[in-house]
């Protein structure tokens, strides 16, 4: 009971903490170069992972949509925004206008792939969420 | 002056990761969570290597201050781990509303802590009403897009 609430809390944790660090590497270097050495390294320790542990493919090289090549390319993108962001505008800002773009776009995927259950609520949060991000304007 | 900036591009980067999930979300339908994510290192990385080299070709090479601490260079690992993390708490109880619900709220507080107290070398911030505010509302917002 306790132990996946622990590991999604520092799953949560490990993202910002990620950033901070890739954030503190562009400073010296690029975001972009930050985002490189971000993927080596998840990569090279991905790799070791799946030759101790095993389950990189236990069924074969999996079947997917040609778009799955891509992902990793937005990550790269991903990660040097949130480099260059955190080293500006801080750790907490960034978090909050990520979180925000994840969300809004998430509905608006939903949306656009015809799933559009409990939309009354979706779009009450965001809603909050765009009020939450006039005030973070604000305060500054 | 860049802070015009960084408030629409730390938006669409919010965007640009809900396509990232969509993405690498279709390997891992057939394939396991960690097939994907070293899928989307690995090409992550040649993409990487390719931008740089984009960007490099147009600039001449700059002198920047200071030199990274190696601890700098391992920002890898925490996203790998991350991947292990969420990819087991998806399947449990959590589901995946749970496991993000509970992921912003270790974003919040930890940014929240790491600005305060300028951990990893990067500027330490006064946090104020304001910003608590509206932090509370954009998570209350993501909570109820998440659990509807």
């Amino acid at each position: 009971m306790l132990q996946p609430i622990l590991f999604a809390l520092l799953g949560g944790t490990l993202v910002s903490v990620s950033r901070a660090i890739n954030g503190r590497l562009s400073l010296a270097t690029s975001a972009m170069s930050a985002s490189f050495w971000n993927h080596l390294v998840g990569f090279l320790f991905l790799s070791a992972v799946a030759l101790l542990w095993g389950g990189l493919m236990p069924g074969g090289w999996p079947d997917a949509p040609v778009t799955a090549w891509f992902g990793g390319t937005i990550g790269v993108l991903f990660v040097a925004s949130g480099s260059w962001l955190v080293a500006r505008i801080g750790a907490t800002l960034t978090a909050m206008l990520v979180i925000a773009g994840q969300m809004v776009s998430g509905v608006a995927l939903d949306l656009a792939l015809g799933q559009s259950d409990g939309l009354l609520p979706k779009a009450a949060g965001v809603a909050l969420i765009l009020a939450g991000m006039v005030l973070a304007r604000r305060s500054r | 002056m860049p802070n015009r900036l960084a408030y629409p591009l730390a938006f669409a980067s919010g965007g640009l990761l809900t396509l990232m999930v969509l993405f690498n979300g279709q390997w891992a339908r057939e394939g396991t969570p960690l097939f994907a994510s070293w899928m989307a290192h690995g090409t992550g990385t040649v993409a990487a290597l390719i931008f740089l080299l984009l960007l490099r070709a147009g600039r001449k090479p700059s002198a920047r201050p200071g030199k990274a601490p190696l601890w700098a260079y391992l920002g890898g690992l925490s996203g790998a781990v991350t991947v292990m993390l969420t990819s087991t708490t998806v399947n449990s109880f959590l589901a995946l509303s749970g496991t993000l619900a509970l992921g912003l709220a270790g974003q919040a507080g930890f940014s929240l802590l790491s600005d305060r107290f300028g951990w990893f070398g990067l500027p330490a911030r006064r946090i104020g009403a304001t910003d608590l505010a509206a932090l509370a509302l954009i998570l209350a917002g993501s909570l109820l897009v998440i659990f509807t």
